[in-house]
């Protein structure tokens, strides 16, 4: 237990001297509290376009955004975790391994009765505990500046909405986290290490996705999820064994429905239910790494 | 001259024997094959939808007609274009990166730089063996598209196809080079290498990834799935009309958008393709005259990052000591 709180403490010391890190954590807070900003400038202009099209009495729909829900204002928040938020957590995750063996401190570390599953989890905790932090402070960020764009403080239920949304987001930037740990524990080289990583996220974002909807990459960049071409029984058959894997749209689909987002329906427990089992069996196969491995050297 | 070439064959050498930058290529000539693949299934499920359409509408006796789905051969690319700009940057970010890392791990740097070499030898080599490797690999993933088109896409390509590729593909080789020079010069610039590489993928999530998405989302028409004047049954005169009075708002959008070299290097290339309606099979001359510009932009873009790239890459900078 001594050797879990040493090293998520540890762990947690050296993620906040990073100042790449700190670069990193800044660039996604200020992304996060932009994001209601965008949505607030966004909902506001198309409002007016759309009065204007009723005033010039081009339509006589109605408003599409006239009961649109407080929490509207933070789905951009979604794609800043996929994206910033889960490159983010890769280079926390192979600093956070790599560090040890670039420094040769694990030799130092391991020759003392330590076991490398307790040294392990430490540290996963510890980078759970810094990204923890940083949702938080996101998530107060958030429910601030939505509080002052609807001019009343969020209720219970939005703000409970939110606070599930930060956990999911938890998930998500944990699992990439552990991915990042895992190269940064077996990589020889730290270019190898931080960029292995780097395309399993590209492949799991967009490839992947593209492969089972038809959507194109850059539609990926998207908040709400992609849905497979409608009346396409090979796109169906695909996009349902890719579908599992594809945990950035699995987490995507989870948030906009938490978000309250109407262009996602249905539940999101299976999405979540991936999301956690996603969760797990990295940090299985992260924390069963051999001592052997956690002592090798680097080609570089 | 000689010295600066001896570093540029070299570079071209070690890059011949490295495998993770293979297989980074293998993994874009891949995504790029898969790209068309889905793409031409798409088209396919369109045309069955259409065909079965046209049935129905025989059937129930109707003298009603529908505009078949028309088949662009070069539109099929887009997947693969996108695909240039989000992982093609960031796989010649980390090629900039590491041809100065590994002269730093290795030790050739000080060797290097105990000869009397000139004072942009070492950089100019390095780029111009970079440049060169990029020329090599753009030339091969537009033979990959064209060949993906016509075997995968079953599209027939014409001689103008093969142009508008070509051109396509030397904005491509523009593109890659300036992100390579990017990461060279900050590399070089930085005394923990691994904050070089770190910072440049900050750049490139700022300029690749978030702010072409943040231009997307202040889009009006993207607020509604489908679109929003498709939805309300506008049509496009009357949208551009009401358009024009949020000009400012426009504007910011535009700029915000224009920021970025990527959306220049997306702009120039979806014009050349066709992907963009509004170029679609237009002639080459009309296409060059909208495009200028952003033309322009993305060649100074390059130039100033390969001018970066060698006034950071000096010998105070790269001999310093690792922090």
């Amino acid at each position: 237990m001594n050797t879990i709180l040493t090293s998520a403490r540890h762990e947690v010391l050296c993620t906040l001297r990073a100042r790449v890190a700190m670069l990193l954590l800044v660039l996604f807070l200020g992304m996060v509290s932009l994001s209601s900003l965008i949505g607030w400038l966004t909902n506001t202009t198309v409002t007016r376009v759309y009065e204007k099209i009723l005033a010039d009495g081009l339509t006589t729909a109605p408003n599409p955004f006239a009961a649109v829900s407080a929490l509207y204002y933070s789905r951009n928040s979604v794609i800043y975790v996929v994206l910033i938020g889960a490159l983010m957590a890769i280079i926390l995750g192979v600093q956070a391994t790599l560090r040890d063996r670039q420094s040769g401190t694990s030799d130092l570390v391991l020759s003392r009765p330590v076991d490398t599953i307790h040294r392990l989890i430490g540290q996963f905790l510890g980078l759970g505990a810094v990204i923890a932090a940083v949702l938080a402070a996101s998530t107060v960020i958030s429910w601030a500046s939505i509080s002052i764009i609807m001019g009343a403080p969020l209720g219970f239920d939005t703000s409970v909405r939110l606070i599930a949304f930060a956990t999911l987001s938890w998930s998500l930037m944990m699992i990439f986290a552990l991915l990042g740990m895992l190269t940064g524990l077996y990589s020889r080289k730290e270019t190898t290490a931080l960029l292995v990583p780097f395309v399993i996220w590209s492949a799991i974002a967009f490839v992947l996705p593209q492969i089972g909807t038809a959507a194109r990459p850059v539609a990926l960049l998207n908040p709400v999820p992609a849905l497979v071409a409608p009346g396409s029984a090979s796109f169906d058959l695909i996009g349902a064994v890719t579908g599992p894997f594809t945990i950035t749209e699995q987490f995507k689909r989870a948030a906009s429905i938490v978000l309250r987002d109407d262009s996602v329906t249905g539940s999101p427990w299976l999405s979540i239910l991936l999301l956690v089992a996603v969760l797990i069996a990295m940090t299985w196969i992260v924390v069963v790494t051999p001592r052997h491995t956690l002592r090798s050297g680097l080609n570089e | 001259m000689n010295s600066t070439w001896i570093v540029a064959e070299k570079e071209l050498l070690d890059l011949r024997r490295d495998r993770l930058f293979a297989i980074l290529i293998g993994f874009l000539a891949v995504a790029t094959l898969i790209s068309v693949a889905v793409a031409s299934a798409d088209f396919r499920n369109q045309l069955d939808a259409y065909n079965l359409y046209v049935a129905n509408l025989a059937n129930s006796g109707s003298t009603v007609t529908a505009a078949a789905p028309q088949l662009f051969p070069l539109k099929l690319l887009r997947g693969g274009i996108e695909y240039l700009e989000i992982l093609g940057a960031l796989f010649a970010i980390v090629l900039g990166y590491g041809t100065i890392a590994k002269e730093k791990h290795r030790g050739t740097l000080h060797l290097f730089l105990s000869r009397p070499v000139g004072r942009f030898a070492f950089a100019g080599g390095k780029m111009l063996g970079l440049s060169i490797v990029w020329l090599g690999v753009v030339a091969a993933l537009t033979a990959v598209s064209l060949i993906a088109v016509v075997t995968i896409g079953h599209a027939p390509i014409q001689g103008i196809d093969v142009a508008r590729l070509l051109i396509a593909g030397g904005f491509a080789w523009l593109y890659l080079v300036f992100w390579t020079a990017l990461a060279v010069g900050l590399t070089a610039l930085s005394t923990r290498l691994s904050t070089g590489l770190i910072v440049a993928l900050v750049i490139w999530l700022a300029f690749v990834l978030i702010i072409p998405q943040i231009g997307d989302t202040m889009d009006p028409d993207n607020q509604v799935p489908g679109g929003l004047f498709a939805t309300l049954q506008i049509q496009k005169a009357d949208e551009l009309a009401v358009l024009a009075q949020f000009s400012a708002f426009d504007g910011i959008r535009n700029g915000l958008e224009v920021s970025s070299v990527t959306k220049h290097f997306e702009r120039l290339t979806f014009a050349f393709l066709g992907i963009k309606d509004q170029y679609n099979q237009q002639p080459l001359s009309l296409v060059w005259a909208a495009m200028l510009p952003y033309a322009i932009t993305l060649t100074v873009a390059t130039l100033a990052a390969v001018v970066f790239a060698a006034l950071a890459t000096t010998r105070r900078t790269l001999q310093r000591k690792q922090s």
